[in-house]
């Protein structure tokens, strides 16, 4: 035993978070240099957010919250990303910094092949009608005092969609592609229903053309049958329109549905991504088996073997050294907690960060 | 348009029926308030073998607009150290029975208008004055009543809310006392339903508490609500509805505010503390997967009434209620197929005012027959405790025999 303590790999924590940020930093250089793939829509590379905590009196921050670390994906047209991951995982600040309604602190967002990182306000305007995002919460994303054909039609007025007396019928056509009677036009969001909101949600979303929509938890505050038919919806008009979807849920079984990639978070990183067969069928990395093993089974019959992760998720505002997910890791090795993992390419199109992939 | 037209009501209208309400209100009100003899509201257990029963329940809420009949006619039973498990979606009125039997409705406009709640509490022996009665060795005694809940006048109430009845709500952020201790708001729990308790009692029962559900008490017995996480907020009111050793444990969507993991880790405990303790809970949730995993038996709740009941694997492996089919197909699950389109149940729940004669779901139901029209379907037996409401097995019955 004593031996063992004595001949144990001793770790200089300092030095090693000092050489895996130089390397870290060689890489992203190395990354941001390589040409944009004129198929993607949507390329995330290195994506950093970082909230401010702590403040001098000079407005210089002392610490900081770092919500989203090291995100990188691309998204085809006529692909869904799902992105799933506990609350406090960073899953909804990625969503929102891709449309850049949070200014990302590092990393680089190419929409549409250029570059869109660096884009001022009126610059975003017009990228905006090609990107646009559906809330969660469909009570409070509608504004009151407006009709459902005031909400369809202002963007469509704003962005020039189409000329101005063409503007009610192509509303009408909309409304009707999202499943919404045209005597709803004169109507009021307070006279709908959970379903029929986030209906309107979506053809407001949708009635500027968008290549991409990112769906922020659409389905979560709704039952389950009007769930089911908001998910059809989404489907169908992601076949009839080509549209990307950047698709954020923390339900694992809608996103399995509807993503052909996934991405697993954790704490602000990405812990694992890859297609959805390869996530399913062969899940790498131990957060992401324990996730899928948490999923309460509607079926009483079967006992799945469930791995338990013990405690809560640490606070995003202290994450743990190392590894961050080895506090609550049941195969945790001395290593992960102080040498961070490599997110690295295991199969193709598969990546993962972990130490005990490497094989030892 | 004439549904547009019906979905507002003019001045004259809505003033007749806040007279009509009024008068109603003031009634229940009245005979909620009264003071009533203990024989008055004592009953019995149609089968000794159950811990709850509710028949025929029928809680209102007396709006503006009308009547919303928010349970309607509910019926069902929780046996002896079982889980049932009360499944529907949003507005079904699954809430609001649990929160019947634990009087808890807000009132004057919500009230319990017809039915009973009988239940069996297991309580200290007392004498004519109230005060408990201890045996030759000293120790309390206890006895077995039946009280029927629903006749209870709302001052009598305390002798089961919290001590017998416990519940577990669904948002642990709000539930938590956030001036107090988790210790201060536990030990109360003690002090007010164990008679002579001191306060190192107190002290001892509740860390005894927080060990059960897994919390090491050094850490968290002077902690304040917004030092703890989800988790630990919901594992600390699970431990304050233990602290009174309650028979029935009513826990109202205990992990629709978790994230899976946690939840995972509550429904263990849950799990758990149900073999631990001789008592039973009642598992009101919308997700179906919790339901398969923690329930004996099954409720499924659609518009204030029970369309379905049975065992947990009657209500999954052979559902029979076109509703039930409905909610299973359209969850994904981890195991379906790809590229399939997920079923849906077409349309919204109706309108709580004003609902239909005839079956309430009839609207959304693929299987609809003309009977379906007809009259409001009773509830059938299909086994020996599988029920469900629908006219098509109905049919079926009569023509077999």
């Amino acid at each position: 035993m004593a031996e063992e303590i004595l001949n144990a790999p001793q770790y200089d924590d300092a030095a090693l978070e000092k050489e895996y940020l130089e390397k870290r930093k060689a890489q992203i250089e190395e990354d941001y240099k390589e040409p944009f793939d004129p198929d993607v829509v949507l390329e995330v590379r290195h994506l950093r957010k970082c909230f401010p905590m702590k403040k001098t009196i000079t407005g210089k921050v002392t610490k900081e919250l770092v919500a989203v670390d090291d995100v990188s994906f691309k998204l085809k047209a006529g692909e869904t990303l799902g992105i799933v991951g506990e609350s406090g995982c960073g899953k909804t600040t990625t969503g929102r910094a891709i449309l850049k309604l949070h200014e990302p602190t590092a990393g680089q967002i190419i929409f549409d092949g250029k570059d869109i990182t660096h884009y001022n306000s009126s610059q975003m305007r017009s990228i905006r009608k090609q990107m646009q995002i559906i809330f969660q919460d469909p009570y409070s994303s509608l504004p009151p005092r407006s009709t459902v054909g005031g909400i369809l039609s202002e963007p469509v007025e704003v962005h020039k969609i189409v000329p101005k007396d063409q503007v009610k019928n192509y509303v009408l056509e909309l409304m009707d592609k999202c499943g919404l009677r045209d005597y709803y036009y004169e109507r009021y969001p307070h006279e709908f229903s959970g379903g029929q909101r986030q209906r309107i949600c979506i053809a407001r979303a949708l009635s500027v053309n968008p290549k991409l929509v990112i769906c922020d938890e659409p389905v979560s505050a709704l039952d389950v049958s009007i769930q089911a038919q908001i998910i059809n919806l989404l489907k169908k008009l992601q076949r009839e329109r080509n549209l990307a979807y950047v698709f954020i849920s923390h339900d694992l079984s809608v996103v399995k549905f509807i993503s052909d990639k996934i991405g697993v978070m954790y704490l602000g990183a990405m812990m694992e991504f890859g297609t959805k067969e390869d996530i399913f069928r062969n899940p790498l990395h131990p957060y992401t088996k324990a996730l899928f093993s948490a999923v309460p089974n509607p079926d009483p019959t079967a006992k799945t073997e469930r791995i338990k992760l013990e405690g809560d998720i640490p606070s995003p505002a202290n994450p743990p050294k190392g590894c961050r997910f080895h506090t609550r890791c049941p195969y945790a090795k001395e290593v992960c907690k102080h040498v961070p993992p490599e997110y690295k390419e295991y199969e193709e199109g598969h990546f993962a960060a972990c130490h005990l992939l490497d094989g030892e | 348009m004439s549904e547009k037209k019906k979905s507002y009501l003019t001045g004259k209208e809505i003033r007749a029926i806040a007279k009509e309400n009024a008068k109603i209100i003031k009634r229940l009100e009245a005979y909620k308030n009264r003071k009533a003899e203990e024989a008055e509201f004592l009953t019995q257990m149609h089968d000794d073998a159950n811990i709850l029963e509710i028949d025929d329940l029928h809680t209102f809420f007396f709006t503006e607009q009308g009547v919303v009949k928010a349970v309607n006619g509910v019926s069902y039973s929780v046996p002896k150290n079982a889980v049932v498990g009360v499944v529907g979606e949003s507005g079904c009125g699954k809430s609001v029975t649990s929160m019947s039997v634990m009087r808890l409705i807000q009132g004057p406009a919500g009230q319990i208008v017809d039915g009973s709640i009988r239940f069996k509490s297991h309580e200290y022996k007392r004498d004519a004055k109230g005060e408990p009665v201890k045996d030759e060795n000293g120790n309390y005694e206890m006895e077995d009543k039946v009280y029927d809940i629903a006749k209870m006048p709302i001052s009598e109430i305390h002798r089961i809310r919290g001590k017998q009845v416990a519940m577990i709500f669904q948002e642990p952020m709000t539930s938590l006392n956030p001036v107090f201790t988790i210790g201060q708001q536990l030990d109360e729990v003690t002090f007010i339903h164990t008679p002579g308790a001191t306060k190192e009692m107190a002290k001892a029962k509740s860390e005894e508490m927080l060990r059960l559900v897994g919390i090491i008490p050094e850490n968290v017995y002077n902690a304040f609500p917004h030092e703890l996480s989800g988790g630990m907020r919901q594992r600390v009111m699970i431990a304050m509805a233990l602290a009174a050793e309650p028979r029935l444990i009513i826990a109202d969507e205990p992990t629709t505010a978790l994230d899976v993991t946690i939840q995972a880790q509550i429904l263990d405990l849950l799990q758990d503390i149900k073999n631990k303790i001789d008592g039973s809970i009642l598992l009101i949730t919308h997700d179906l997967g919790v339901i398969a995993e923690m329930a004996d038996f099954v409720v499924v709740m659609y518009a204030g009434k029970v369309i379905e009941q049975g065992t947990v694997y009657e209500i999954f492996q052979n559902p029979m209620h076109p509703y039930t089919v409905g909610l299973q197909k359209s969850k994904p699950t981890m195991t379906l197929d790809d590229g399939v389109e997920l079923y849906n149940i077409p349309g919204n729940v109706p309108n709580p005012i004003n609902m239909p004669d005839h079956c309430y779901f009839k609207e959304r139901c693929a299987k609809c027959t003309a009977k379906c029209s007809g009259e409001y379907p009773g509830m059938i037996q299909v086994s020996p405790t599988h029920y469900v409401a629908c006219h098509l097995y109905n049919e079926e019955d009569s023509n077999n025999g």
